[in-house]
């Protein structure tokens, strides 16, 4: 007899009572948990023990979530013969290990040594120049979302760049909207995973009202590379958001362009607290398709939300899968 | 084994007259040993050292340092080993890092894990999910070198019975997944649940056994023929017991670290135990002072009462733990079946015993009052050594002791039984009894017994 199984069995069967719950009585349960205390010196997100403990060293990642959300990239620009705006960029690719929760190191692929890589910012109509120099072990691409000829698709065959070698990307800007560049080269899945992607920009030719910009590109790590994630963030860092809210203004406007580039989940979400977003799909068009506070997305899709806070306060902001939300990304907006 | 030697086989009660028997056939040679003169074994000492050296003080040293060459020659080819690195360029991975729970404590609002090192890189603890939530947590040393432990506490607002999974994120983002199936409040080590567990204890061991022992009387007014199948019973009893100790081992060792090696923890009990109890058994031999084929039927009985109290000690470990960490509740039916399992361990006690009568003291060695309160001491003590061990192993098991533990003692359970069960089917044949229908179906009884009073509670 194999007593801890019966002992279990009968442990499902409830078959309790008599001698046995006389001499081992179960003690009641307290009306209230004791809170215990904050492990780590981190977090302050104020969720009730939810969340990573300590804090990423964002420069020894060389990059930080916070700078990402407003750096935009216009390269060198230049005019052509034709007197056409050119803008000019130089990339490198290459391995490094990025701490993409505090302690939790991912062995991530890069464009520029950060994921996401460089957001990319220029207006429909523009000349684009982008020379990609390999420095990892594997080929790779810059495959970007947008009209351009079939030699310019950064796919295997067409652009591919092998290990040591360049190649340099040169198109015309359009349509505008809110875009996303990517690696292509095979296994496609593992180049995406690893962090091979970025956002690219591509605005009106007449411009749009005056706002602050941000960009989030919700991104996904696969730690244990077992085909599931254990990190999930908006610009790669778990809660980056959260332990340092992101400061904005009550009463002014805000664009935020969202890119969702998560590998191993079919969809993922922004929701916004306490506020209702103007959303511009794809942000291909100068008047909004909708007003909401939560758009779930398709892996490549991309989206612009225009809002404003009309209150001082924190706010919160996540993916409405609660499981990407507990697990990395959540962040929240410190409205002064 | 020189099985001529013996002509006659001679069994020897308790202190009495040995009583000679009629060798029965076939086995007796198998089971009865030679007795080895001391005069022969100086001979082969003598002998010995006469190839390996002079006598004397000299030869003692020279004989060290023959011993000592082969290990320096050993520990010079490990360091050659370490300084040379051959394994370096056969193999591209790195070492997978392991990390192993030993042990929940569950408190309301509170997850206390303690976690070890059990793999062969160092490892940090970087983050804990519980439920698939990164969740905050703290711990005494986040980096572990190779074995070595932390305590990691989470404040989680858990609910009984709604399983919990925990993830240990290193690192590098390796997962360590940790499951609790059926989550409850952590027993706490204190005086009163010392006290309740004691109570437990003597009401589902000591109390059963008492009372199967109360056989003894019946058994003693028994024909032989009986006597012999209350043996053969003992013997299935004994082999059941085996079976489940090797399980229970096996089972825990499958939960121990894996740099522990939970099986090889098992293997050491059991052989550990076995070799114990033989050479324990085998004390005397030759000296004239014990029969040939071993021991006495109270030296067996106490035999039988140790394998029995080793056997129960690991099955205290085991219901301790159960119950400690919530896993199971008690119940009535449980304990009722605990209480038929342990009256059937009663009675295989008995079982060596019953057959004594014939060797009851003669008038003259003294009054029948003093020798019936010997006799019940020594039931007391017997009682005392298979059922107590149940409320060591109670406490020990309540302090939920990494499941390493639980399997040595197993080991040394199953090792020790199996001895037993050896020396008392040994014990079966020297008394000349053959493999009647009514011994085989007594032991086949003894297993069915233990098998039904297993199962019919749950």
């Amino acid at each position: 007899m194999r007593r801890r199984t019966f002992l279990a069995r009968l442990g499902a069967a409830g078959a309790l009572g008599g001698v046995g719950t006389a001499v081992l009585a179960r003690q009641p349960l307290p009306a209230a948990a004791p809170a215990g205390p904050r492990g780590g010196d981190g977090h302050q997100g104020g969720h009730e023990g939810m969340g990573t403990v300590g804090r990423v060293d964002h420069a020894r990642n060389g990059f930080d979530p916070h700078r990402i959300l407003e750096d935009f990239d216009a390269g060198t620009v230049s005019r052509d013969r034709q007197g056409r705006v050119v803008h000019e960029y130089e990339m490198a690719t290459f391995p490094q290990d990025i701490e993409v929760a505090p302690g939790v190191v991912y062995p991530a692929w890069t464009y520029e040594g950060r994921v996401p890589g460089p957001t990319l910012r220029v207006t429909e109509g523009d000349r684009v120049r982008v020379r990609l120099v390999n420095g990892s072990a594997h080929p790779h691409t810059l495959h970007f979302h947008g009209f351009h000829p079939a030699g310019m698709d950064g796919v295997p065959g067409a652009g591919e760049v092998e290990p040591g070698g360049s190649f340099t990307y040169d198109f015309v800007a359009e349509p505008f909207g809110t875009h996303l560049y990517h690696c292509h080269s095979l296994p496609l899945r593992e180049h995406l995973a690893r962090g091979l992607y970025g956002a690219f920009i591509v605005d009106p030719p007449g411009g749009r009202p005056e706002a602050h910009e941000m960009v989030m590109v919700m991104n996904a790590f696969d730690t244990d590379f077992d085909g599931e994630n254990e990190v999930y963030a908006a610009n790669t860092v778990a809660f980056a958001y959260d332990v340092d809210p992101v400061p904005l203004r009550a009463g002014e406007l805000q664009r935020l362009h969202v890119v969702n580039v998560t590998e191993h989940d079919p969809v993922n979400s922004i929701h916004l607290h306490a506020t209702f977003f103007r959303l511009y799909r794809t942000g291909t068009s100068l008047e909004p398709h909708e007003l909401t506070d939560v758009v779930t997305m398709g892996q490549a899709e991309r989206h612009m939300l225009e809002f404003t806070y009309r209150e001082p306060g924190r706010y919160l902001f996540h993916a409405h899968q609660t499981e990407f939300a507990e697990l990395g990304w959540t962040g929240a907006f410190e409205v002064r | 084994m020189h099985g001529g030697d013996v002509q006659r086989q001679v069994e020897q009660r308790d202190g009495e007259q040995p009583i000679e028997r009629r060798p029965s056939a076939g086995w007796s040679g198998r089971f009865a040993r030679p007795a080895r003169t001391a005069r022969s074994a100086r001979t082969a000492r003598t002998a010995r050292s006469a190839r390996f050296g002079r006598p004397g003080r000299l030869a003692c040293a020279s004989s060290l340092a023959l011993a000592a060459a082969p290990l320096l020659a050993l520990v010079l080819v490990v360091a050659v080993l370490l300084a040379v690195d051959p394994v370096r360029g056969l193999t591209g991975t790195v070492p997978v890092e392991s990390l192993a729970v030993e042990r929940v404590v569950l408190e309301p609002g509170r997850i206390e894990l303690q976690v070890r090192n059990d793999g062969r890189t160092d490892v940090t603890l970087a983050q804990v999910q519980v439920n698939g939530a990164y969740w905050q947590h703290t711990t005494d040393e986040a980096r572990l070198g190779r074995l070595a432990g932390t305590r990691v506490v989470v404040d989680y607002p858990w609910e009984p019975g709604v399983p919990l999974r925990i993830a240990l994120v290193t690192g590098t983002g390796v997962v360590i997944d940790h499951e609790i199936d059926n989550p409850g409040e952590t027993l706490r080590p204190s005086g009163d649940t010392a006290r309740r567990l004691a109570v437990l204890g003597l009401l589902i061991a000591p109390v059963p056994i008492a009372i199967g022992v109360a056989w003894l009387p019946a058994l003693r007014r028994s024909r032989a023929a009986w006597f012999d199948a209350a043996i053969a019973f003992t013997v299935g009893l004994l082999a059941f017991l085996v079976v489940d100790s090797a399980a229970e081992g096996l089972d825990a060792a499958g939960d121990a670290p894996g740099v522990l090696d939970g099986v090889g923890l098992f293997a050491v009990g059991a052989l550990g135990s076995v070799a114990v109890l033989a050479a324990a058994g085998d004390r005397g031999r030759g000296t004239g002072r014990m029969p040939a084929h071993g021991v006495s039927a109270v030296g067996l009985a106490v035999l039988v009462a140790v394998g029995i109290g080793l056997h129960n000690f690991g099955e205290g470990l085991a219901v301790g733990a159960a119950v400690s960490t919530g896993e199971v509740a008690l119940g009535t039916a449980l304990v009722v079946a605990f209480t038929l399992h342990n009256a059937t361990e009663g009675l295989a006690i008995a079982g060596p015993l019953g057959g004594a009568a014939s060797a009851a003291p003669s008038p003259g060695s003294g009054t029948a009052r003093r020798s019936r309160a010997r006799v019940a001491g020594a039931l007391a003590g017997l009682v005392a050594v298979s059922g107590l061990p149940v409320v060591a192993g109670l406490w020990l098991g309540a302090l939920a002791l990494p499941a390493g533990w639980a399997a040595l003692a197993f080991g040394v359970a199953a090792g020790a039984v199996a001895q037993v069960a050896w020396a008392v089917a040994r014990w079966l044949h020297a008394r000349g009894a053959a493999l009647t229908p009514l011994n085989a179906g007594a032991f086949v009884a003894a297993v069915v017994a233990m098998y039904l009073t297993g199962v019919l509670a749950g």
